[in-house]
């Protein structure tokens, strides 16, 4: 199925801006899964420079700066994309996870190499020993790995409560686990922590999820959100992702911007300014189904 | 060793090096070893009441120059000296060649590997290096890909911490990539030991330090060269709060660079520019001093003050070289060590000459084995963190912490590393009127010079009583010493100055003014003025006081009340003082004064003054700094011996006054009339102004005329008493006196001069030439001089009309209205840096 997103970030401040350096993930990479049609970035006003660049785990930064003051910041992404469905197999149809967490530590494919990466400590998803024991009922020796996952998501979603109210962008990820609460991105930084503990490589994959409306009502224009779910190295099978705010494996409605260690290598918009005064931020994302799916 | 009983007075040789400890100076049959023998010889002729002497005299000098760590730290009471002892570490040509060629090959090394790390990872691909190393690394910093690329030495300068163990063998304790420290110490160590020592001592040829300074220059010159024919090299400086802030002064002076500041630089448009009086001025190649994971605010994150965002992407562009790379610094995690004879062979295809410090990385089954066998004989420190910082010494802790720390290396076996523990070598010390063993730490540094490395023959020693192990930092240990390395050939003279003997293009400004310097030396004009202000001030008061009647002083309430008006004393006594309790306030006055917290006070001033000048102490001339430290530890030790009575204050400020006399002078006469001084001078002029016009408002704020005895006080606190007399005698009349004060412009105290050379000086400051009409601040002084050359003569005969004193509020209003306007214009560019983050959220689940 294709889907056209559109992903505005409007940023005012009290004052006017003097200078102002920034970063975007904003254009959604190509996956196995995933095509990238079109995609366009506009910012008002026209920035001093724009360039882009590919950070070190293959996602397009956009780098761009102002030199001459501005009162409000928007930055549009406008992006068609192409996805495929995963094929279907049964959970159980996985190597154990336990055969996995070996590989890794033997690391003689490059593709495990490659997973090393996401298997340590980053600055925001930590280790834990309280969080191997949260997952331990659901990786028994030798169970299958994408089953071991699905039954951990589900507890988890059972588990955590969704609550916006809850945590701020730098709450750490033992008082989510302590607290049980939070949003999205705190949800994919204590699943990736607690999966990581378990000596398996898990990424933070940062994009948008499509939302249907309540039935019989229209779809809500701007109504849906960024978004952000973990990636688990499986062995032959490779990543699965996993949304801990959905409590399922990511099938069809989740399109991928990005992946990093954590939220911190690939926040959407980053930015250093000077002047401003205090500040406000609207982001609206929308997400539209351009073609049903199985054409 | 028995060499003490065959040496007789004068020198007492109390030299006994522990059994297994290897001597530098002589070998175990009590020969003394290459390039020791002349030197032993002199010193044992050497008296040891001349060596005590000199001994001194070098640590003055120390002083003298500030080498004192946290010098410039605010707040800071405890002053570390930098010790030096005299007698230096001496090596052969022939055994520093030796270190030279294993530290090049080591430091070539570590540059193929940092280049491999941040580029292809061939090392990880290949099993070399296993992952854990990188990826488990927070000094693996994702950021700085890519940027190890680009031509030029990715690694620019190195340092190795050097120690030699009981077999004579030198082995790296510690590699230090990517911001070496002590360099500057070991070419200060160098000057001072080679005025100092006696001449005795000092025959043999020794290598100089210049050419390895000379070549530092050429190789950031040609890391510059590809931006820009005739590149601008600053040194970025994590600013004056930092420990080593006084090494990137003093190279920065040395090697002819801008010593810059994170705000000292923009980035724009992807070029990186410095911020100059005259405007933006390009940047072409970033000496940067501090810490690497904070050099860019906006990819790194933080709100370390010393980044400057942008700065990656514009050397992502092309557009600036940072040297060393952001990322050399990930060589400085002991991890490596562990690795390094093997990733000899593959990446270099040779033996490692320069052994490191036998290291066992944990996360490796084997090599855990021994060292958790082992255990109790090694150091354990974090693998991942650059070594001098967190380490445990296992067989200094208790069993239970041992068991803590088995534990942990359990737990997380990839971030530790263990290393032997190492006897390092004596070398003589004079220490107390003898020479007596210490245990040497050697720091050596390299500078790139193609694709090798050449080494600094020379280097920072530092020394301790005993072999116990000794912190990785440049301030370890209880002294430092120079070191020495013996030509076996003629030494050519070579300096950083003029190489070639042609005549140069005459100039008559230095090439760059940054505005943060602007700014501080207009405050060391400020404070500068102020405190001389105040310090007159205080003496007309004092003076009174300390008189046998002090209450018949008549101008006594007149000039409380004007300390009062400046914020000097609380107001409350100028209302009591008419009532007469004395005595009460001639006890709290040096309270007042002493009080440095408060902000508008004499203390206060003299204290900004120092701080401000210690700061720019490169563009003032240094016997005009020397000065201002000295008048400020006179003072503040005058504070602290305890003040009593007015008397106290009355000599303290008598000494302040005198001294700030000197400091003028050493300025007028020692300062180039370029921009730095016409700042400082902006600076002085604007605060004598409003400082005179506030007191002339003071006394005229009852409307009354002034009285005979406040006109003659006024006189003394202006500096004119003798000018007055030689004009009109005994005859105060408030016209003559006020025209000193405003009108005449012959006066050097009086408002009008300081306002016609703020005219003079504005015209002078770099202008929009695109504009026709005079510019803002222009006008505002200009406006302020007229209304003061128009003032009709009798106005000055009648203070008392409203007429006076509104042209001196117009004045004051006016300078501040300038320093406004010069701050926006000239002074700071830019306010404080923030990020923005924005938190990804949902609005719905299903």
């Amino acid at each position: 199925m294709t889907f056209h997103i559109q992903h505005t970030t409007r940023y005012t401040g009290s004052e006017a801006v003097s200078v102002g350096h920034n970063e975007a993930w904003l254009t959604p990479r190509a996956t196995g899964l995933q095509r990238l049609l079109s995609h366009s970035l506009t910012i008002i006003p026209q920035p001093s420079v724009v360039s882009t660049r590919t950070d070190a785990f293959g996602n397009t930064v956009t780098q761009f700066s102002f030199n001459q003051g501005y009162d409000a910041l928007t930055v549009t992404a406008v992006s068609d994309i192409e996805l495929d469905r995963p094929a279907e197999r049964p959970a159980s149809d996985s190597l154990a996870w336990d055969a996995v967490a070996e590989a890794l530590q033997r690391h003689e494919s490059a593709a495990e190499l490659e997973a090393c990466e996401f298997l340590f400590d980053s600055p925001r998803c930590r280790t834990h020993g309280d969080f191997a024991a949260y997952a331990a009922p659901s990786f028994a020796p030798g169970r299958p790995i994408v089953e071991a996952l699905l039954e951990l998501v589900e507890r988890f979603h059972g588990d955590f409560q969704f609550d916006p109210e809850a945590t701020t962008v730098t709450t750490p990820v033992e008082h989510v686990f302590r607290d049980r609460r939070g949003v999205c991105q705190d949800f994919a930084h204590l699943l990736i922590s607690i999966i990581r503990s378990q000596g398996l490589a898990a990424r933070y994959i940062s994009g948008y999820l499509r939302t249907l409306p309540p039935p019989g009502k229209p779809r809500l224009v701007g109504a849906d959100a960024s978004h952000a779910w973990a990636s688990v190295y499986c062995g032959p099978l490779g990543w699965v992702d996993v949304d801990p705010v959905l409590g399922t494996l990511v099938i069809e409605d989740h399109v991928t911007v990005a992946w990093g260690r954590d939220y911190g290598d690939v926040a959407p918009l980053k930015g250093v300014y000077i002047g401003g005064g205090s500040h406000q931020l609207q982001v609206s994302v929308d997400v539209e189904e351009t073609a049903p799916a199985g054409e | 060793m028995s060499t003490a009983e065959k040496i007789g007075p004068p020198l007492r040789f109390d030299w006994s090096v522990p059994t297994g400890v290897y001597n530098e100076a002589l070998d175990p049959s009590g020969t003394p070893r290459d390039g020791w023998r002349e030197f032993l010889d002199a010193l044992r002729h050497a008296p040891p009441e001349e060596l005590a002497r000199r001994a001194t005299q070098a640590e003055e000098q120390l002083r003298e120059n500030g080498v004192t760590f946290n010098v410039f730290h605010e707040g800071s009471q405890l002053q570390r000296p930098w010790r030096l002892d005299l007698l230096p570490f001496i090596l052969s040509a022939a055994e520093w060649r030796k270190v030279e060629k294993g530290l090049n090959q080591r430091a070539r090394l570590l540059r193929w590997i940092v280049q491999d790390c941040y580029g292809s990872r061939q090392l990880i691909y290949d099993g070399s290096l296993p992952p854990e190393v990188l990826f488990a690394n927070p000094g693996f910093i994702r950021a700085f890909c890519g940027l190890h690329a680009g031509p030029g030495p990715s690694i620019a300068t190195y340092a190795a911490e050097l120690a030699r163990g009981p077999d004579g063998q030198w082995c790296v304790m510690a590699d230090r990539a990517a911001a070496p420290a002590g360099m500057a110490f070991a070419l200060e160590n160098r000057i001072i030991t080679s005025r100092t020592i006696p001449p005795a001592l000092h025959h043999q040829p020794v290598l100089r330090l210049a050419p390895f300074f000379l070549q530092l220059q050429n190789t950031l010159t040609e890391l510059g060269a590809r931006h820009s024919p005739n590149p601008r090299i600053v040194l970025l400086s994590s600013g004056a709060s930092h420990p080593y802030y006084f090494e990137d002064v003093y190279l920065a002076r040395y090697l002819g660079y801008t010593l810059v500041e994170s705000g000292d630089l923009a980035v724009r448009e992807d070029r990186v520019y410095l911020k100059t009086l005259a405007g933006l001025a390009p940047v072409d190649v970033i000496m940067a001093r501090g810490p690497e994971r904070a050099i860019d605010p906006l990819e790194l994150g933080g709100n370390s003050p010393y980044g400057v965002p942008g700065v990656l992407h514009a050397m992502r562009r092309g557009n600036v070289t940072i040297s060393n790379r952001p990322g050399s610094g990930l060589m400085e995690t002991p991890v490596f060590m562990a690795f390094l004879p093997e990733l000899c062979r593959r990446c270099l295809d040779e033996e490692l000459l320069m052994p490191s410090i036998p290291t066992w990385w944990c996360g490796d089954d084997a090599q855990r084995a021994y060292v958790l066998d082992q255990f109790e004989g090694l150091v354990i420190k974090p693998a991942f963190e650059r070594s001098g910082g967190r380490e445990t010494i296992v067989s200094r802790v208790s069993a239970a912490e041992r068991g803590a720390l088995r534990e942990r290396i359990l737990a997380r076996p990839y971030a530790f590393v263990a290393q032997e523990l190492i006897e390092r070598s004596a070398v003589p010390v004079f220490s107390q009127g003898a020479v007596r063993p210490g245990h040497a730490a050697v720091r050596v540094f390299m500078v790139a010079e193609g694709g090798e490395f050449s080494l600094m023959p020379g280097g920072l020693v530092r020394v301790a009583p005993n072999t116990a192990p000794m912190e990785l930092s440049i301030s370890a240990g209880v002294g430092s010493k120079d070191l020495w390395v013996l030509a076996d050939g003629p030494v050519r003279p070579v300096t950083l100055l003029s190489s070639e003997n042609e005549p140069v293009k005459l100039q008559r400004t230095s090439a760059i003014f940054p505005s943060r310097v602007a700014d501080d030396l207009f405050w060391v004009g400020q404070s500068l003025d102020r405190a001389d202000f105040l310090s007159r001030l205080l003496r007309a008061v004092v003076e009174r006081l300390t008189t046998d009647a002090p209450l018949d002083a008549a101008e006594l309430p007149s000039l409380v009340r004007i300390l009062a008006d400046q914020g000097q004393i609380e107001p409350g006594f100028a209302i009591e003082i008419l009532a007469g309790p004395m005595p009460a306030f001639g006890e709290e006055l040096p309270r007042m004064v002493s009080d440095a917290s408060e902000s508008r006070g004499l203390a206060a001033a003299v204290r900004e003054l120092e701080r401000l000048a210690s700061l720019e102490r490169l563009w003032i001339s240094p016997d005009a700094w020397r000065k201002i430290h000295e008048t400020a530890a006179t003072f503040h030790a005058s504070v602290s011996s305890g003040w009593t009575g007015p008397y106290d204050v009355l000599d303290a400020v008598n000494q302040v006054i005198l001294d700030l006399a000197a400091v003028s002078g050493l300025i007028q006469d020692g300062m180039i009339r370029g921009p730095a001084w016409r700042l400082l001078d902006i600076g002085r002029r604007v605060e004598r102004t409003r400082n005179v016009a506030g007191l002339l408002r003071s006394l005229m704020s009852d409307g009354e005329p002034i009285e005979r005895p406040v006109l003659k006080a006024l006189l003394e606190v202006m500096d004119c008493r003798m000018t007055y007399r030689a004009r009109y005698l005994d005859n105060i009349q408030q016209n003559a006196v006020l025209d000193l004060c405003i009108t005449d412009e012959t006066c050097p105290r009086s408002i009008a001069s300081q306002l016609a050379a703020l005219a003079d000086h504005v015209d002078l400051l770099p202008q929009d030439a695109a504009s026709p009409l005079r510019s803002e601040e222009k006008r505002v002084i200009m406006g302020a001089l007229h209304a003061v050359r128009m003032l009709p003569p009798d106005q000055l005969a009648r203070p008392q009309t409203a007429d006076l004193r509104d042209i001196m509020i117009d004045v004051d209003l006016a300078l501040r209205a300038l320093t406004d306007t010069l701050s926006r214009k000239y002074l700071l560019h830019s306010g404080q840096p923030r990020q923005i983050t924005i938190e990804p959220d949902v609005v719905a689940t299903t």
